[in-house]
């Protein structure tokens, strides 16, 4: 049996509505209306896996978190993780589970962090000197020192999720939810960030359950994600592959020494001027990069060029559309 | 066992250490219960005047202790209601503890503490308090000790009904009008208003042995009368009794919220 295993998961909820019209009677009658806000998800995750989770707003990625971490009971299927039915046995389930939700706040607003992290100690009933050792090694890798008897609410927002992720795995939990966690962080904290969970995973073996819409993050940390839209999983494999399958066009920037003829390039590059610059845009799939650079060569004396991808928000943007979320 | 009550105890603590930080609201608290104390006293002396002044230093003291101990009654913790609008609630229910007994902690937390900073310089004033409207000693030291217990007892009950309360508030999302109707119970029924005392006898059985009789009227009548043993044993009975049966109420009630909770919001 893997570490976690969800299958036919499924999450409906009802929505009571003021009907549109229909007078006096708008005072008492309610429309329902049902929410599919998870429809029969399977999907198993390894213990050790670092694993994304993305989709548009409202594709039931929170519902899943909520899911699995014991908060919300489904209305079908089933899942456990590491042996035990979340909901059921929500007690045992969430002493070996993390998590952060990245918007909100688990550590106490007016006291320092430390004390949080006392309170946290106790809540666990974590061993004095287990405690300790792993107090020092997060506020050593998060460097969280400066500001350890900082109350909370005079802490950055950077400061401030360092601080969320030590709170959440001071007990050495096994499985590790983060519900974006970069959320208006900026570009070094990001990196830190990034880094230590990368850490923390290799190190220790933590499953990581990573939601973002960050696609960043995504890039750096999972290999494998999972797609969700409209409350289903649309995809559950490889990242790279998922992106290959959406990266369709190419772009190549390229300047020329002198005078430049472009007006021989077959038409399935598309060329626009850029300043002194040319973007070239074209498809691997119509015209091999290969091909496409010996036609440039040709066009005059190259003094810098360039090949970019295609940036990763739009090729989600691409893939979400043409999924129809 | 000592590990398994740390949790709770901490959550004791915490909500203790937040009380004490309310120290205006305890002068304010203080003012006002001191005031209505001189006005409910005086006004029974007057109600009396001069024909039976066994009942009047009775009348008197219930309502001092009533002031003193009032606040036991109630738990000004707006924490689960702040927790549902901010969606924080999400962490406390990943927390490896009983959600009915941590906010019972919570509970009794804000009303001892609550309760002491008020009764205990009330008790002070009392040596400036004009010796007509004065309160009286108990009725001996057995009756102050049975006060204890039975206020002791009085408080815990008190926190299941808060308990029950904060069921209903996981399920409405919004504690305002429940609060209002629950202050009100437990001022009407548990003396605040009236001594219980003062009900027509029709109604004394009824009126000590409700729900909310338990948590103020039993210690006070304790320390007003010193009851037999036997008959102190039962009132505490009683109060053992609507402590099992609000407890278990509110135990079923968490459950079920706890099965259908919706955490709302991404």
């Amino acid at each position: 049996m893997r570490f976690l295993e969800a299958e036919g998961l499924s999450k409906t909820y009802i929505r009571r509505c003021k009907p549109k019209d229909g007078g006096i009677s708008r005072l008492w009658k309610r429309d329902t209306q049902v929410i599919n806000a998870l429809q029969d998800a399977s999907f198993s995750v390894d213990e050790g896996e670092l694993v994304g989770l993305i989709g548009p707003n409202g594709a039931g990625k929170s519902t899943t978190v909520k899911l699995l971490t014991g908060i919300l009971t489904p209305t079908g299927g089933t899942c456990r993780v590491d042996g035990r039915v979340p909901w059921l046995e929500r007690r045992e389930h969430v002493r070996h589970l993390g998590a952060v939700f990245g918007q909100r706040t688990q550590l106490w607003w007016d006291v320092p962090i430390h004390d949080s992290f006392l309170l946290l100690r106790d809540v666990y009933s974590m061993d004095k000197a287990a405690w300790q050792r792993r107090l020092d090694e997060l506020v050593d890798a998060l460097d969280l020192e400066e500001f350890l008897h900082t109350p909370l609410r005079q802490l950055s927002l950077g400061q401030r999720m360092r601080a969320e992720l030590c709170g959440s795995l001071l007990h050495q939990p096994r499985l590790l939810f983060l519900d974006e966690p970069t959320i208006g962080l900026d570009a070094v904290s990001k990196l830190k960030l990034r880094a230590f969970l990368k850490e923390e995973n290799r190190q220790r073996g933590t499953t990581i359950l990573l939601t973002t819409h960050d696609m960043e993050d995504m890039l750096a940390l999972c290999q494998r994600v999972m797609v969700l839209g409209r409350g289903k999983l649309l995809y559950d494999g490889q990242l790279d592959a998922l992106l290959r399958r959406y990266d369709t066009v190419h772009t190549l920037r390229c300047t020329f020494d002198g005078q430049a003829d472009l007006s021989r390039l077959p038409a399935a590059i598309h060329q626009e001027r850029d300043g002194e610059a040319y973007a070239l845009t074209f498809a691997p799939a119509e015209i091999p990069t290969r091909e496409v650079l010996s036609h440039v060569l040709a066009c005059g004396t190259i003094r810098e060029m360039t090949l970019k991808e295609q940036n990763i928000d739009h090729l989600i943007a691409r893939m979400y559309e043409e999924m129809q979320l | 066992m000592r590990n398994k009550l740390r949790p709770y105890l901490t959550a004791f603590r915490v909500r203790a250490l937040l009380e004490t930080q309310y120290r205006g609201a305890a002068l304010g608290g203080l003012v006002t219960q001191l005031f209505f104390g001189l006005v409910y006293a005086y006004l029974y002396a007057a109600l009396y005047a001069g024909s039976d002044p066994a009942g009047l230093r009775a009348t008197v003291t219930y309502v001092w202790l009533q002031q003193m101990f009032f606040r036991a009654l109630f738990v000004s913790d707006g924490e689960l209601q702040q927790q549902i609008l901010s969606g924080s609630l999400a962490y406390t229910l990943c927390r490896p503890v009983d959600q009915h007994l941590y906010w019972i902690s919570r509970n009794l937390a804000a009303q001892v503490v609550g309760m002491l900073m008020r009764a205990l310089p009330m008790l002070a004033l009392q040596l400036i308090v004009p010796a007509e409207v004065r309160m009286a000693l108990p009725a001996s030291p057995l009756a102050l000790v049975q006060f204890v217990v039975s206020l002791l007892l009085g408080v815990f009950c008190v926190s299941q009904i808060h308990a029950i309360g904060l069921a209903l508030t996981m399920k409405t999302l919004d504690n305002r009008g429940l609060s209002a109707m629950l202050s009100l119970l437990l001022m009407t029924f548990s003396g605040n208003v009236i001594p219980l005392t003062l009900f027509p006898d029709s109604l004394q059985t009824l009126m000590r042995f409700q729900p909310f009789a338990q948590a103020l009227d039993a210690p006070i009548r304790a320390y007003l009368y010193a009851p037999p043993m036997g008959e102190w044993l039962v009132s505490v009975a009683v109060q053992v009794v609507w402590i099992a049966v609000l407890m278990a109420l509110g135990r079923w009630m968490w459950a079920r919220q706890l099965r259908n909770v919706t955490v709302q919001g991404g």
